[in-house]
């Protein structure tokens, strides 16, 4: 199994949502971040003074899924995420090691 | 359509239903002509005829001091509201660390202002004594049953005059957002609420203050100086007394003004507190007799008011190329505040000038207070203490020489107020500037002594650990806010819910653990 990890433009929350529904996923889970990548920032204006905003608010999605489909799983969201403009996100990919679900205790892929 | 009518005629529940129905408007109808009949005989009657002539005889005092009274009642709530648009004002433009303190500071400072008020603050100001000071009704002990000539119930002057009080005891607080140790806070507005401003305000507004009585009288209508500049200096005492929050880079150091966590807050805190100023301004009327001054008053008001909002608002946008909310708030507040002394004495026109100066002034106000490495959160001393001082000039300029003053059963004209672009010369000119350095000067003087003298006893200010933690927390024991464990989604739910599927090709597996 893999963890596919997403961070990306909040606005495209729901275009990744629903392409990942329509992928059939049993799950996903998005928290509400803050960072930075080459850009280091964005800057804002308040009260007439311009100042300096090191992270910028971005969508956190997390989808385990099992080993065959986590290229798939990265491909929707890169593509339903996509506006080809700065600040996109990233996506990457790491090896779950267990997973169990809480109410039955099944452990491994019965868990997804 | 035609069917259904068809089908409810021959219907029997339907035809009864609608004989019901129709019986009902009958016998209503009849009761109705029934009671007109009966009332017009009763009157054609001998008793009846003589309740119907009964002369109404009132004296004018019977209508003229209740009228006035509810006025200034209805003026004092306006007022008090102006509390919850301070709050919202000063929250919005805070942190979200800190904003459980602003709420109880200023409602500590409420309840300790009409307190103070009631004990001696309204005896300093508005009691006779000399022209520095008042020394009559100590605990509204000795009240006529009206104050002064204004026909007003004393307890209802006493009250619209704790609502102004009240105001600037709060406009202090807002500059000294985030940083104050609650004690100090008490401490320090017991000396503003109790001495301070109801002293300084004798001067002006009391029975026999000097500023009042001078050969050409100094006027502030409705407070720009009394309350206003009073506050705004307070403030800026409170400020330098405090030294700026922690982590605070001033713009002139590469840094700005840390963003306030609520424009919706702050927003609504500023439009608040423009409903309430027609409580402020008209009610300074005192009179509900003087209606044409009523009227002006708030339509001055307005005026004021949508001139500075759209001034400001314009003149900060080349800077950064934003249309700037904050300062737009505080834009239209300092048109408020500008209008407030000159409104019952100028023209609509002369109150759009006035406002859309004091959108600008209040602007180079911000600034030079940011120059000066003083941090005032939410802008008091520009708004406030600034505009307040240019509002009190700008009647010296501006007032028309028409209006004189309101009085209990009408206006007063018999010595109108001219300001120097009408032709009244420059003696009113003169008497604006010489009551507000006057007023100006001396406020800041004992502000900062007061502040001073609150700080060399370690508790005006609250520790750098407990500042970096959140003063809400240390101070008041939580947070205001306080979010529960649950995520607050922002995506509709889809009707029907989503079905529970697992991808395809998952397979059964043993049990995995970590380390197999």
């Amino acid at each position: 199994m893999y963890l596919v990890t997403a961070v990306l433009k909040p606005h495209r929350l729901e275009e990744v949502t629903s392409a990942l529904k329509d992928l059939d996923v049993s799950g996903m889970t998005i928290s509400e971040v803050q960072g930075f990548g080459r850009q280091r920032g964005h800057t804002e204006v308040y009260r007439g003074s311009e100042y300096k905003v090191d992270y910028v608010p971005k969508v956190r999605v997390d989808v385990v899924c099992d080993a065959a489909d986590a290229d798939k799983v990265a491909d929707v969201i890169a593509d339903s995420a996509r506006t080809g403009k700065i600040g996109d996100g990233k996506i990457w990919i790491t090896e779950v090691a267990r997973l169990v679900r809480i109410r039955t205790g099944e452990a491994g892929a019965d868990a997804l | 359509m035609i069917t259904t009518l068809k089908l409810r005629v021959r219907d029997r529940e339907s035809r009864r239903y609608f004989g019901a129905y129709l019986g009902g408007k009958m016998i209503g109808l009849g009761v109705v002509v029934l009671g007109m009949w009966a009332l017009a005989w009763y009157f054609s009657t001998k008793a009846g005829a003589a309740m119907l002539s009964q002369e109404v005889t009132t004296k004018a005092d019977d209508i003229v001091n209740p009228l006035n009274t509810v006025w200034v009642l209805v003026a004092a709530f306006l007022v008090f509201f102006m509390q919850a648009g301070f709050m919202m004002l000063e929250a919005g433009f805070g942190r979200t660390r800190e904003i459980s303190n602003i709420m109880l500071e200023c409602i500590a400072d409420t309840c300790l202002c009409g307190l103070l008020f009631w004990a001696f603050g309204f005896a300093f100001m508005f009691g006779s004594g000399n022209g520095w000071i008042g020394h009559e009704f100590f605990f509204l002990n000795g009240a006529p049953a009206t104050y002064g000539s204004t026909g007003v119930a004393f307890l209802a002057f006493f009250l619209f005059q704790f609502a102004f009080a009240d105001t600037c005891s709060t406009i202090t607080s807002g500059a000294m957002v985030g940083r104050t140790a609650f004690g100090g806070d008490l401490v320090y507005s017991f000396m503003v609420s109790g001495f301070i401003y109801p002293i300084v305000g004798h001067w002006i507004w009391g029975p026999d203050g000097w500023l009042a009585t001078m050969d050409t009288p100094f006027r502030d209508f409705a407070g720009s100086t009394v309350v206003h500049t009073v506050g705004g200096m307070i403030a800026l005492a409170g400020a330098i007394a405090l030294g700026p929050r922690l982590g605070r880079k001033f713009k002139r150091d590469g840094g700005g003004m840390p963003p306030g966590h609520d424009m919706i807050l702050a927003s609504l805190g500023g439009v608040i507190l423009w409903f309430g100023w027609y409580g402020f301004n008209p009610g300074s009327t005192l009179s509900a007799m003087d209606y044409g001054g009523i009227g002006r008053v708030a339509a001055n008001t307005t005026l004021a008011a949508c001139a500075a909002g759209l001034s400001a608002m314009f003149f900060v946008y080349p800077r950064s190329r934003k249309w700037d909310t904050g300062i737009s708030i505080n834009g239209f507040l300092a048109g408020l505040v500008a209008i407030t002394c000159p409104c019952y004495w100028v023209s609509p026109f002369g109150a759009v000038c006035i406002g859309a100066l004091a959108g600008v002034i209040m602007v180079f106000g911000v600034d030079f207070v940011e120059w000066l490495r003083v941090d005032d959160p939410i802008g008091a001393v520009a708004v406030h203490g600034v505009c307040g001082i240019f509002g009190t000039i700008s009647l010296g300029l501006f007032a028309t020489g028409q209006y004189g003053l309101p009085g209990p059963t009408g206006a007063d004209n018999s010595a109108p107020v001219e300001g120097l672009f009408y032709g009244g010369g420059t003696k009113q000119l003169f008497a604006q500037i010489l009551g507000s350095a006057v007023v100006t000067v001396s406020v800041f003087a004992v502000a900062m002594v007061v502040m001073y003298a609150v700080k060399a006893l370690g508790i005006l200010r609250v520790s750098a650990e407990v500042e970096l933690g959140g003063i809400d927390i240390h101070e008041h024991g939580a947070p205001a806010y306080h979010p529960e464990f649950a995520y607050m989604g922002h995506s509709a739910i889809p009707s029907g819910g989503a079905p529970h599927v697992t991808l395809p090709g998952a397979t059964q597996g043993a049990p995995l653990r970590v380390g197999d």
